[in-house]
């Protein structure tokens, strides 16, 4: 059987941090660390997102500072 | 003297009274130090990700203060050891925004860089013309 063609094309991941230029990652800003934890309160891995591996440390260490504080849920349901 | 932020979740059973002693205490601690309260945020009550101490709720604060690293002893074990704090997180805002601000001079760099550039070309091509 020949190879099929793909009918999919993925879309490139792009980091939002770079791109918005956004250099600080409060953990007060909930509704932008929701974007990277489902429901479930894990965070999302960075080749799932696309962000890059400094932005990445920035975000996983808002996150679990917004843990702390109860903005957002160790684990979800 | 670097820039802290301090956060706080109060317990929502304190009364405004209880508050006010909690704050006049961390102030207090604050001033004698000769450190100031910069920037106070209120959140106010809020629903909390997780219960804590069998609460639900929790009524926030944001401060920023200015003192010097060697309250941080006293300031934390007041947090600690006060009832009415259910949490607290103190950050260094000088390390954390270190980054922050050196991305925006950078970029602030880079746009007048090419400003001139900009301005340099306009002014070849009028002498070419």
């Amino acid at each position: 059987m020949r190879h099929q063609k793909r009918r999919f094309r993925r879309r490139a991941k792009v980091c939002r941090f770079t791109v918005e230029k956004i250099n600080y990652i409060d953990y007060k800003d909930i509704d932008l660390l929701r974007e990277y934890t489902p429901t479930n309160g894990k965070i999302l891995p960075r080749r799932v997102t696309g962000t890059n591996p400094a932005f990445q440390h920035k975000l996983s260490r808002a996150i679990k500072r917004a843990r702390h504080m109860a903005l957002m849920p160790y684990v979800g349901d | 003297m670097p820039l802290y932020e301090l956060g706080l979740i109060i317990d929502p059973e304190a009364g405004p009274e209880d508050e006010e002693a909690v704050f006049g205490r961390i102030e207090g601690i604050l001033t004698e130090a000769g450190g100031t309260v910069v920037d106070k945020d209120a959140w106010g009550r809020r629903q909390l990700a997780y219960s804590i101490n069998k609460k639900s709720h929790g009524i926030y604060h944001f401060w920023k203060i200015e003192v010097g690293g060697e309250v941080m002893k006293n300031l934390n074990f007041e947090l600690r050891t006060n009832d009415m704090v259910m949490r607290s997180l103190i950050l260094n805002l000088d390390t954390e925004l270190r980054r922050h601000r050196k991305g925006e001079r950078l970029q602030a760099a880079k746009a007048a860089k090419k400003a001139a550039k900009a301005e340099r070309r306009a002014e070849s091509a009028q002498a070419e013309s």
